[in-house]
């Protein structure tokens, strides 16, 4: 009967990837892309991966879609007519796609078929990392253990990953020294500063302590339950971006200041990395955090294991909400940091 | 009871699909806009009844959560750039030149 699921959702899913290249309006494709990535998470969710599904409910419903909208604000909202070449262009890239798409069906075919015990992904170190993340880090949830400890290298880097990309968003798109007109007409002649409503604002001053409460809470639980630092640092980046929307750019800078939020965005990695270089100084590995047990009063190598990945986890979180933050103030600003969306 | 809540989720999944037809079809943009915030409500509601089916609704809840919080805030940026642009509806390929922008 779950095939029902499946088969609906897959069947919406493929729709809205192709109204989303079908439409003109740019903005009702980020809008499109929106519904896919909230149908993205249902399908995920369908097939038991929950943490996958927690990362692309926070992205996709927090922070994807608005970073769409603030680009096309600046940018503009149609597709513009390409005057030259057409034909040849669209007959390139349906030959394109057919065959790439042609050699991907090609390559399905040989596919394990979902949840088979056999296929190569789940025969070589996945049965350990279950059988065994209890007793080496006690942390209950295997997706944790792996992101953290087992493969703590590569979320280093993929921390450092984001970090790269919030720093370059920030180097592109900030304009020092350079103001624009407060007085300044939009495109159509309205005035800039758009009237804030008094409902939208309530409702923000009321849901933002608990969105963030919320992201503290996923941060510290995903030991136990789908979450962890990523996922608790969107939704706390989510939270500052939703006070942006409902006041404006200044309210957030007042609280979330430029430099501060650089100093956090790096605090973070280095959080991470230094846990890493505390385990060397010690005399193990890079990020073998058992050896920590030493300098943390009363716990054993194992506790030691399932307290650092809270620490490298909160560093994370620190990281990625600061970095959500950066970007969403950068583009929706212009780079001039003085009025947004 | 399983077989009950699968059922419920099944309809709801038909539901969004009428959803995203006017999601699709809009003319205006606001009705895209609307469509998919609703699209956003069903899903909280669906991964619930996920959960209840897997007979695991701890793990299942706090995604649904996260939606329930955060749903809004997408809604909200686009409506924040229709205070700016008025221009609602969207031809397509009988664009004005003005809004060729």
């Amino acid at each position: 009967m779950i095939w029902c699921f499946d088969f609906i959702i897959l069947l919406m899913l493929v729709t809205c990837a192709f109204a989303a290249i079908w439409s003109k309006g740019l903005l009702s494709a980020g809008m499109i892309l929106s519904a896919y990535s909230f149908l993205m998470a249902l399908l995920w969710t369908e097939m038991g991966a929950v943490d996958v599904a927690f990362t692309e409910a926070a992205v996709g419903a927090g922070v994807s879609t608005v970073f769409m909208i603030a680009v096309v604000y600046h940018t503009r909202r149609f597709i513009q007519p390409r005057r030259y070449g057409r034909m040849f262009f669209k007959l390139m890239g349906l030959l394109a796609t057919l065959i790439l798409g042609g050699l991907s069906l090609y390559a399905a075919s040989d596919f394990p078929s979902w949840a088979d015990p056999s296929e190569p992904a789940s025969l070589h170190v996945a049965p350990y990392y279950i059988e065994n993340t209890i007793r080496d880090t006690a942390v209950p949830n295997v997706v944790t253990s792996v992101l953290a400890d087992y493969r703590g290298f590569d979320t280093m880097f993929e921390t450092t990953v984001i970090l790269t990309a919030g720093l370059v968003a920030h180097a592109v798109l900030r304009r020092l020294g350079r103001r624009r007109d407060p007085n300044r007409k939009t495109n159509d002649g309205r005035p800039v500063e758009a009237h804030t409503s008094i409902v939208v604002q309530r409702i923000a001053r009321i849901m933002v302590p608990f969105i963030q409460l919320y992201a503290l809470y996923v941060v510290a639980h995903g030991h136990h339950s789908p979450g962890g630092g990523f996922q608790g640092g969107v939704i706390l980046g989510a939270s500052f971006i939703l006070v942006g929307l409902a006041y404006n750019i200044q309210t957030v800078l007042a609280r979330f200041s430029e430099p501060l939020g650089v100093l956090l965005a790096n605090t973070g990695v280095l959080l991470y990395a230094g846990i890493g270089v505390a385990c060397m100084v010690l005399g193990a590995n890079f990020l073998d955090y058992g050896i920590l047990s030493r300098v943390l009063p009363g716990t054993s190598p194992v506790m030691a294991r399932s307290h650092a990945m809270l620490g490298v986890e909160i560093g994370v979180a620190i990281a990625v909400s600061a970095i959500m933050v950066s970007i969403y103030i950068n583009t929706a600003s212009k780079g001039y940091h003085d009025q947004g969306l | 009871m399983p077989d009950f809540f699968v059922t419920m989720g099944v309809g709801l999944c038909i539901l969004m699909f009428l959803t995203l037809v006017r999601a699709f079809r809009g003319p205006t943009a606001i009705d895209r806009i609307i469509g998919v915030n609703v699209i956003g409500t069903k899903t909280t509601v669906l991964l619930v009844i996920i959960g209840i089916v897997y007979g695991r609704v701890d793990m299942f809840v706090d995604i649904s959560l996260a939606y329930a919080l955060l749903n809004f805030i997408a809604t909200l940026a686009a409506a924040r750039y229709f205070q700016h642009h008025k221009e609602l509806r969207e031809t397509g390929f009988f664009l004005r030149k003005r809004d060729r922008r």
